[in-house]
């Protein structure tokens, strides 16, 4: 049965619109089948009634029949074969049958003509929609003959001239619907190649990350240094063979860690704990480093947000590098720097003070060439000393352990001892120095009175060392409410404005030939730069070749946060 | 009247030769001891109005000597001057000394400041 019932299903071919007219001719079909089954039905009933011609219901019989194999036939036809003649076949079927379902009569100008609507509306359908026309011909053909043949007078034009209207309706429904199906269809095809593009692009898309995942993955995995990243709710999604390796951590361990829990590890200080979470808790833009102790390791960590393009922080990246040989590296040149600076001190006052000795005529008395001599040892072994404390101060201030005392002290203090430290070396060199304090000064300020001395004798030092002609001038003033400032400025060579930018870095001067005119490490400008900025302060420069140089120290009148007590750097 | 007893203890030939001699020129009788331990077996006999300490001394450092000083009531009316190149020391050592010097010491610094602790006669 439902093999008999597959044979009105069509073998769909490659044209739709065949694919769509054949299936609308089948149900036609079936149709038509149906009421020939319905005619056998009711003439087997009739055969039985009385007052009917038996035979010409036979007849009537055997028509149906055959018209019903008729139609099975063009079914499986249909059924098989793509195109349009099972369709032809059909509606030249229906029309015959049309043509004679009636008494001539009736067919041409009766009760019967409307059935020639039939095959003119479903050719515009099954067939093509011009189809129509030719139908309604047809159908006229079929009344023209019968008309003659059934000698039935005059001609049903009126009949004629409605065939071919319906026919146009026909067509124009017909087609209006075929051109809405094929804009549907170049919209589908449309949106089919849309989806293919979409669908190839991301397919391409995927490839290409999963390859860029795989590099950076690679990158991850190989680099030497320890990466690992929290995301926005501070858990750790990434930690990299690296990092497991520096922190002695299995991978396993770690990811999953809160940034709380990582700053707890207990190979970590409770300062150093601290510090950590400080950096992993609150990264900004800018990076924050730092060192700190795990376990015997010294670690240098870099710490960054990782933010989306615009700017949303979405977790922490954190990159940690051994520092160990480096910090033990650190640690022995700073401990032989200050050793051997501690060790040079003692032979240095031993000249000094023998030096001075022979000046001061404790041996008795000595001849002026003699004192000079005396003189010139005890002027170069001071500067020699000089270089030694520089040399200290400098692997102090590297090694994070000079210490700022906070006390308050009068500015006028400190101009008298650095008039009386330096006056001397400045009129030796026929220089005045010109100590001013303005009246807007503040009287006492806050700060390390040594380290105060220190910088300006340094800078005044400098001063003098490079100034041939002229003066040194220092003038103290107040600089806005919270600030006072030392202006150093010399009438010397002045300095290129090429070089301005080096000039506080350690190790450097102007040019190789000043080290050995004037003496000196090229610490000074340095270590007082260091010392500014630990006491709060900026240090600044300005310069014009040949006519002078002037430093400006600008420092808190009173460094927040301290009320007496020691500033550590 | 004899001259007031002076003791420099310092382990460095010439510092504490350039020391004895500002202490002489400042008026004192000096006695130099050159090493930790024998200052220590020297202490008890000695009666010194001024003495200058160096903290860095073989056998026994300078602090310990510094401790027994002050506890020994001898030496309530005795000044110590404690004599150290490190600064760092030399702040932990403000409180405990009566004088703390910075090396490089000079000579004329010594000698004023020996004159001025030099009782009246």
């Amino acid at each position: 049965m439902k093999a008999f019932l597959n044979l009105f299903q069509i073998v769909p071919s490659q044209n739709p619109d065949d694919n769509r007219r054949r299936s609308l001719l089948n149900i036609f079909l079936v149709g038509l089948m149906a009421i020939a089954l319905i005619l056998v039905v009711l003439i087997l009933f009739s055969l039985g009634l009385e007052g009917v011609v038996i035979d010409e219901l036979l007849f009537l019989l055997v028509l149906t029949a055959v018209f019903f194999l008729l139609a099975f036939g063009i079914a499986l036809l249909n059924h098989y074969r793509p195109g349009s003649l099972p369709a032809w076949f059909f509606l030249l079927l229906l029309l015959t049958a049309i043509s004679f379902s009636d008494t001539p009569q009736e067919v041409v100008d009766g009760r019967s003509i409307y059935l020639f609507t039939l095959p003119i509306l479903i050719a515009s359908f099954v067939l093509f929609p011009l189809a129509s026309f030719a139908f309604a011909g047809l159908s006229s053909l079929a009344i023209l003959i019968l008309t003659f043949y059934g000698d039935l007078g005059l001609v049903n034009l009126i009949g004629m001239v409605g065939f071919f209207a319906i026919a146009f309706v026909a067509w124009l429904a017909s087609n209006n619907m075929e051109t809405a199906l094929r804009d549907l269809r170049a919209l589908n095809r449309e949106l089919d190649r849309r989806v293919e593009d979409r669908t190839r692009e991301l397919a391409e898309a995927l490839a290409r990350e999963v390859v860029e995942a795989g590099k950076n993955q690679a990158i991850l995995e190989g680099i030497a240094d320890g990466v690992i990243v929290f995301d926005a709710n501070q858990t750790m999604i990434v930690a990299n063979p690296s990092v497991c390796r520096l922190l002695e951590m299995g991978r396993a361990d770690l990811l999953g860690k809160t940034i709380g829990q990582f700053s707890e590890l207990p190979l970590l200080s409770k300062e150093d704990s601290q510090k950590m979470q400080g950096w992993l808790a609150r990264p900004n833009e800018t990076l924050l480093s730092g060192r700190l102790l795990w376990g015997q390791k010294t670690l240098s960590v870099t710490t960054a947000a990782v933010t989306t393009p615009v700017g949303m922080p979405i977790g922490t990246v954190a990159v940690f590098r051994d520092f160990t040989k480096e910090a033990e590296v650190e640690q022995m040149k700073n401990t032989f720097v200050a050793i051997v600076s501690h060790e040079l001190r003692t032979p240095l006052n031993a000249i000094l003070a023998y030096s001075e000795m022979l000046q001061g005529e404790v041996y008795g008395p000595i001849n002026p060439k003699q004192a000079n001599a005396a003189t010139r040892i005890y002027s170069n072994a001071q500067r020699l000393l000089g270089m030694v404390s520089d040399l200290l101060d400098q692997a102090r201030l590297e090694a994070g352990k000079l210490k700022i005392e906070v006390a308050e002290f009068q500015v006028l203090e400190l101009a008298d001892a650095v008039q009386g430290v330096m006056e001397k070396s400045a009129r030796d060199k026929g220089l005045d120095l010109k100590i001013v304090v303005e009246p807007d000064a503040p009287v006492a300020v806050w700060g390390d009175s040594h380290r105060c001395q220190q910088i300006l004798i340094n800078l005044v030092n400098n001063a003098v060392k490079f100034t041939e002609a002229g003066e040194v001038g220092v003038r103290i003033r107040k600089a806005g409410d919270r600030h006072w400032a030392i202006h150093v400025s010399d009438t010397g060579p002045g300095i290129p404005e090429k070089a301005l930018p080096y000039i506080f870095e350690t190790f450097r001067q102007v040019d190789g030939v000043t080290t050995r005119q004037h003496g000196g490490v090229g610490l000074g400008l340095s270590i007082v730069k260091r010392l500014v900025e630990l006491m709060g302060g900026t240090v600044s420069v300005s310069s014009q070749v040949k006519q002078g140089t002037t430093f400006v120290v600008t420092l808190p009148v009173k460094p927040s946060g301290t009320n007496n007590e020691e500033i550590k750097s | 009247m004899s001259s007031p007893y002076a003791l420099v203890i310092e382990d460095d030939p010439d510092l504490s030769d350039i020391f004895s001699e500002a202490l002489g020129v400042a008026g004192f009788e000096v006695e130099v001891i050159r090493d930790g331990q024998v200052a220590l077996q020297r202490l008890p006999s000695v009666e010194a109005v001024v003495i200058v300490l160096d903290i860095h001394l073989p056998n026994v450092s300078g602090d310990i000597l510094l401790e027994h000083i002050q506890a020994d009531e001898r030496f309530a009316n005795t000044r110590v001057i404690v004599t150290t190149a490190d600064t760092v020391i030399a702040e932990m050592l403000r409180d405990k000394a009566d004088i703390v010097l910075v090396k490089p010491i000079s000579f004329g610094q010594l000698r004023d400041l020996a004159s001025r602790l030099r009782p009246a006669d």
